[in-house]
């Protein structure tokens, strides 16, 4: 491609980008209504949707597209800002403009009638400013940036009802744990600036980039002139991954995405299921080779520990939206997985299918909230309108919903025909494949992997069954026959359109085979390891036979006899309900721990550093009155005294001073007269 | 042209016509003060304009100065002592520009909050130009006599603007304010003297006061006491070490580093809003510069022999700072603590010696400063209204003061080092440098960056935690309906002030290059004289 | 003949009569009459010892020396305790302190 078509190619991107932050703050300085904004909102989206589809016209399969600016210089280092578009930002970009701008339109109706609607509108422009921008910035320090971004603006999402207590704690948690994971990102590219005096991603991690140039030699890890340590490098690679554990809910920084449920529904599905949370592994995705065996192992486990610590989890949560939380916690356990196995294009294969796929749960979910919320509201209920033991049978009211949501668990359990299956199959069998080549202890990942994908199945099909069969359980608990109506128009078609991204035709013609989809091709890293593989027949086959079998299971459970086995009680049930405990280890060890600390840091500041201080003034006050009575009583004293001495002697010579003649005369006499007798004795004497 | 000098004397001048005019105007001395003020801003945008980043690096050599103005001012014939050479010498580079437009747009700020002064104007208004002027006169000064007598005359003003016009217990803070940093600069002076014995004017011979000269090891009299070759010891220690030691606690105390730091929770407390704007946003900041232009500059070689203590009070008054706020529940004294905590970002640069540290630790001090006057702003909005600033004494502000929210929101958001704003450039590039500085110089280990990084995590935690607090829930206030009608939205004048704020921290933070550019040449200079020793 | 001691006794007796008024008169004049009492006593003796020196008589000159100035002393003693009286209504010379202290 020549530079011309180069530049229009990233000034088409940069529009795209650009066109929501308009939105945002052209709804939030043009002064208006209240619930302004939603038409501005969804025009400018749509067009960035429209130029993504040309950019990804352009970009896909094509060289990669580069362009960049001088943005401002430190010292020596001139530190740049462009756009790098290659296949994977490109699909990145059209598939957050194309799930961005369905949203918009689900949330016009969804959202309709709160106050304050115009914030709504901005915040979801600034969120998705800076995903684009996330995924075509070609600097780490810009990529750092709107990394913080979507974070922010998640934040002001997930707060969207700040009069909630729980909203707004759920967005300051979710905050400050991304934060953590930015620190991680951070210490990464301070490592990466250190060593290779760049951050421009191109340079680093392309073919031939700076990363494969930097080799490990007697334990320093040196990139021409600079070395540091090797394991820096294993630290490199575990900040970064640190930081995309954080934004992609990844245990041990998991716990905030359940709770940041409580944002509104539509942005769940857009920023906590499709997009944001998919961050993660898009970063791992950009700078891939910078991760070292050691690193990759850990990103394996820690996936394979997520998905399945999180499966567990929404085995028995009762809140719809927890549910599906919990489930994409676990399915981003199993991209990070995939990444760790090396299975690069089948992870970001599941963030795409997933994204759509997940999305749409939420969507679906959305919609029956919306319409239990307005039963809530209709008949003055005092009720969860979120919790699924609530509701049943709801297929009647809602058959569209009902069957989208279907389409979407479908997916999620990967039966084949779908999406789900092409991407979660080639995970699975990567793992399987990667296994081989490990120490036998290893095996434990792809196994858990698999029973993972069965628990999947077993929650999902829990949740269908709870909303969508039986009968109205609210009908039971508050004894009267409510009726609910299917969702608005607008919100049905939303979920159609995404329904059909759940197939598989969108991915591939083939329905069986991952290898032959255009995105593991066109990201051009398909394993060399052909399908004689035993693994490629037997585990899509293990997989969908046993979750066919656990469907019916739960089938039975919950819809043909109504009832399930009680096990509330069991250590295991509790365990799993009150999501491992993390939340409360995290909260009495770490929050209430620095917390602690820092009411003891205050009062040392108080007592001791200030303290030292007013005992100085106070020393210095101290000695001062001392000097000052020395000064009053001793050196002063000294001076009074010899004038008092003298003034004591003149006022007792003072005496002899009457003033009468009469006195003196006596005196005179009375000495005459005693000198002659002195005189007289002496000499008789 | 002598530009410096109008932009030192302007305010001064308006002081002194203030203190003349009868009382009866008292009203309108805020105008005037706003007259003198916005003239000092336009001359300083102009400078800003007029100023040549690349050429002209400054630092040691008077030729790169800018704007220099050099005047005899004191030449006593001494005997056999050589003549007394006090220059009235002012220059300005790429290290002291930045501050010249922040101090003046922070001015403008001040006096906009000070449109809540009552009582005693006259004084309050003279004070305060007198203030503005020994504040430009220290950024422009590169006599040291000069900066002292401009370093000496900050503190009067202060200390009556804190102890008049403060609040309940303003008489101890102002005389703990006072006399911490007396302490400081009392023993700067001996270091002054003993560097005027030690150092000569290269062209008359005579003992000189001229700091340029002290940059330079040849203009050090043979075996005088701070003479690099002389070697001399005073107490068993270096007299160089022990040099910069004092000169570092000196300006220590205005940053201030833990444990130097705590007269500023108090005086910030203590101090009406617009003192407490300028002492956060334009008086700690003479610290750093301090630091950079006479510490480091005037003793490198006892700058890299302690950088690594440097290094390490930044870091602990980053992470000491932020969890001392943590535990705070008066607004005000959090933003205090924040205030160390941020400053610790800039010690940690300084310390590090590389390019991206040190134009980090000055970014670093930019930003704080326009973000750090935005939130004394803030507190003294509410504290107008209801005079109370208890976090717990109010909840969820945003549904009754909603530009206010806005607003507070952008400040806490900027200054927790949100990417777009220049708290995240500033404090990024500190790290940076710190995290490089192994490499380059190997001063600094690499764990010191990775501790600092903490803060911003503990930054995140205490701001967002505030903003949770007061602003977000179901309003609730402690006093009642009555708070409730006092508590108005901002006014324009308010949101002027806000706008100009965070449209700079805005600006610096997507364009950094608007500052690095000025003073990059500048920042190599000095680490190349640092590395000379 | 009149034996010498005779004399001593008359102007012993004379000169403590004069003394014993000067001490104890509280009246300017008394004392006034005192002092020439003690004068005329040591007059008495002056002229008594005079007879010893036969030849010049001295003590007799001598003697009528001191009772010119006796006489002269006394003028201006009353012309002083008249100006007293006219100043100060009193002649008691204890009540007259001015220059007390």
């Amino acid at each position: 491609m020549d530079t011309i078509t180069q530049e229009t190619t990233c000034i088409l991107a940069l529009v795209a980008t650009l066109m929501p932050l308009l939105s945002f703050a052209g709804i939030l300085l043009v002064p208006g209504r209240t619930d302004r904004g939603a038409f501005f909102s969804i025009l400018n989206i749509s067009f960035s949707l429209l130029l993504s589809v040309l950019v990804f016209i352009k970009v896909w399969d094509q060289p990669v597209v580069h362009q960049q600016l001088e943005w401002f210089t430190i010292g020596n280092w001139h530190f740049k800002a462009g756009i790098l578009i290659n296949n994977l930002s490109a699909l990145m970009l059209l598939l957050i403009s194309l799930i961005a701008a369905l949203v918009h339109i689900y949330s016009l109706k969804y959202m309709e009638g709160d106050p304050y609607l115009f914030r709504y509108w901005a915040y979801l422009g600034l969120f998705c400013f800076s995903m684009f921008g996330l995924v075509i910035t070609d600097s780490l320090l810009l990529l750092y940036m709107f990394w913080e971004l979507v974070g922010f603006s998640s934040y002001l999402l997930i707060g969207f009802w700040f009069t909630r207590k729980a909203a707004v704690q759920a967005n300051k948690k979710a905050f400050i744990m991304n934060r953590l994971g930015d620190l991680g990102f951070l210490t990464g590219i301070m490592i990466i600036f250190t060593q290779f005096q760049t951050l421009d991603i191109s340079l680093l991690f392309s073919e031939g980039g700076f990363v494969s140039h930097a080799t490990i030699q007697n334990g320093f890890w040196v990139f021409s002139s600079n070395k540091m340590p090797d394991i820096w490098l294993t630290i490199a690679g575990l900040a970064f991954f640190f930081g995309a554990a954080a934004k992609s809910a990844q245990f041990p920084l998991h716990t905030w995405l359940p709770d940041a449920m409580e944002g509104p529904t539509s942005v769940s599905s857009l920023i906590h299921a499709a997009t944001m949370v998919a961050a993660g592994v898009f970063l791992l995705g950009r700078i891939y080779p910078i991760f070292n065996s050691e690193v990759l192992l850990v990103i394996a486990v820690i996936g394979a520990f997520t998905a399945f610590m999180a499966a567990t989890i929404a085995l028995v949560q009762n809140d719809i939206k927890r549910i599906l939380a919990f489930s994409t916690i676990s399915q981003l356990g199993f991209m990070m997985l995939a990444m760790g196995v090396g299975a690069y294009g089948s992870a970001i294969f599941h963030l795409i299918t997933h994204a759509f796929f997940k999305c749409l749960l939420f969507l679906s979910a959305g919609a029956v909230i919306h319409e239990m919320h307005h039963l809530k509201e209709k008949y003055k209920l005092d009720i969860d309108h979120q919790d699924i033991r609530l509701m049943g049978g709801l297929r009647k009211f809602m058959p569209l919903t009902f069957i989208t949501m279907l389409l979407a668990a479908l997916a999620l359990i990967g039966i084949p025909g779908t999406s789900g299956y092409l991407s979660k199959d080639a995970i699975l069998i990567q793992a399987f494949e990667w296994s081989e080549g490990q120490a036998g202890f290893w095996k434990v990942i792809p196994y858990s992997a698999l029973i993972t994908s069965w628990l999947t199945a077993f929650y999902i099909s829990r949740l269908i069954f709870k909303v969508f069969f039986g009968r109205l359980r609210l009908n039971d608990i508050c004894g009267q026959t409510f009726s609910l109506h299917e969702a608005p128009k607008i919100m049905t078609y939303v979920l159609v359109a995404l329904a059909t991204f759940c197939l598989f035709p969108f991915f591939s013609f083939n329905p069986l085979h991952y290898e032959h989809s255009w995105i593991i091709e066109g990201l051009n890293v398909v394993s060399n390891i052909g399908r004689v593989n035993i693994y490629h027949t037997l585990i899509p086959a293990a997989v969908n036979l046993f979750a066919v079998l656990i469907i019916y299971l739960s089938f039975t459970w919950y819809v043909k006899r109504g009832k399930s086995p009680d096990l509330s009680n069991s250590a295991l049930f509790r365990f799993a309900e009150n999501q491992w405990y993390f939340d409360k280890i995290y909260q009495n060890s770490f929050v209430n721990g620095i917390l602690l600390l820092s009411r003891s840091v205050f009062a040392f500041d108080k007592a001791v550093v200030d303290g030292f201080v007013n005992l100085l003034g106070r020393a210095t006050v101290l000695i001062a009155g001392l000097s000052q009575w020395l000064d009053r009583r001793v050196v002063d004293g000294v001076v009074n005294g010899a004038g008092s001495v003298t003034k004591i002697i003149g006022n007792f010579a003072r005496h002899f001073q009457t003033g009468r003649l009469q006195h003196y005369l006596v005196t005179m006499l009375l000495i005459v007269l005693s000198f002659f007798i002195i005189k007289y004795f002496s000499q008789a004497i | 042209m002598s530009l410096l000098s109008l932009l030192i004397f302007i305010p001064l001048v308006a002081g002194l016509i203030i203190l003349l005019l009868p009382s009866i105007w008292q009203q309108h001395y805020k105008y005037l003060a706003l007259g003198a003020i916005v003239v000092q801003l336009l001359l300083s945008a102009y400078v800003y304009l007029n100023f040549d980043g690349s050429v002209y690096s400054g630092i040691d050599t008077q030729s790169k100065y800018q704007l220099v103005e050099r005047l005899p001012w004191i030449r006593l014939d001494l005997g056999s002592f050589g003549a007394l050479e006090i220059d009235y010498f002012l220059g300005i580079d790429g290290l002291s520009m930045p501050f010249l437009v922040l101090s003046s747009l922070v001015m403008l700020v001040a006096l906009i909050s000070s449109w809540e002064i009552k009582d005693n104007l006259k004084g309050f208004f003279a004070l305060f130009l007198l203030l503005d002027t020994a504040v430009m006169g220290v950024f422009c000064a590169l006599d040291f006599f000069l900066f002292y007598v401009f370093y000496e005359l900050m503190l009067l003003p202060l200390y009556f603007l804190i102890g008049m016009w403060g609040g309940i217990r303003r008489e101890y803070a102002a005389i703990k304010f006072f006399l911490y940093t007396l302490f400081g600069s009392v023993f700067m002076l001996l270091v002054i003297i003993g560097l005027y014995f030690s150092v000569t004017d290269p062209q008359t011979g005579n003992h000189t006061f001229n700091m340029l000269h002290m940059m330079n090891p040849d203009n050090y009299v043979q075996g005088s006491i701070f003479s690099a070759l002389a070697n001399q010891e005073l107490f068993g220690i270096p007299a160089r070490l022990l040099a910069f030691i004092v000169l570092f606690i000196a300006f220590a105390i205005k940053v201030p580093v833990v444990p130097l730091h705590t007269w500023l929770p108090d005086a910030h407390v203590e101090a009406p809003t617009p003192v407490s704007i300028i002492l956060a946003g334009i008086l700690l900041k003479i610290g750093g510069y301090g630091i950079l232009r006479i510490c480091f500059s005037i003793f490198p070689d006892a700058a890299i022999e302690s950088a690594w203590w440097l290094g390490l009070i930044g870091v602990v008054s980053i992470i000491y700072g932020a969890l001392n706020a943590l535990a705070q529940k008066d607004l005000k004294r959090l933003i205090a603590y924040s205030s160390v905590s941020h400053m610790g970002f800039v010690m940690l640069g300084i310390a590090s010696v590389t390019s991206e540290g040190i134009s980090g630790a000055m970014m670093q001090m930019i930003s704080h400063g326009f973000l750090s006057s935005m939130l004394f702003f803030l507190v003294g909005v509410i504290y107008t209204r209801v005079h109370d600033r208890q976090i717990p004494n109010f909840r969820g502000l945003a549904l009754i003061m909603p530009k206010y929210t806005t607003f507070v929101m952008i400040a806490f958001f900027a200054s927790l080092g949100l990417p777009g704003f220049s708290a995240f450039i500033a404090e990024a590039f500190s790290l940076i440098g710190a995290f490089n500085s192994e490499s380059i110089n190997g001063l600094l280990p690499r764990w010191m960056a990775v501790c600092g990084s903490l803060g911003m995590l503990l930054g995140a935690a205490y701001l967002l935690w505030t903003l949770q607090r007061m602003f977000f829930g179901k309003t609730r206030l402690w006093g009642g309906e009555d708070w409730r009608q006092k508590l108005t939205d901002l006014n324009g004048r308010e949101i002027f002030a806000l706008t100009s704020l965070s449209v700079m921290a805005l600006l610096l933070g997507i364009i950094p290059s608007l500052a690095f550019d000025k003073m990059n040449a500048s920042v190599l200079e000095l680490i190349r004289l640092v590395n000379l020793r | 003949m009149i034996p010498l001691a005779h004399f001593m006794f008359v102007s012993a007796a004379l000169f403590c009569i004069g003394i014993y008024a000067v001490l104890s008169k509280r009246n300017a004049i008394m004392i006034l009459v005192g002092i020439e009492l003690m004068l005329n006593a040591a007059i008495l003796n002056l002229v008594t010892f005079s007879k010893h020196d036969k030849f010049e008589a001295s003590g007799q000159v001598f003697a009528l020396f001191a009772i010119i100035l006796a006489a002269a002393a006394v003028a201006v003693s009353l012309a002083i305790i008249l100006n007293v009286y006219k100043y100060y209504r009193t002649i008691d010379p204890t009540k007259i302190d001015n220059l007390r202290n």
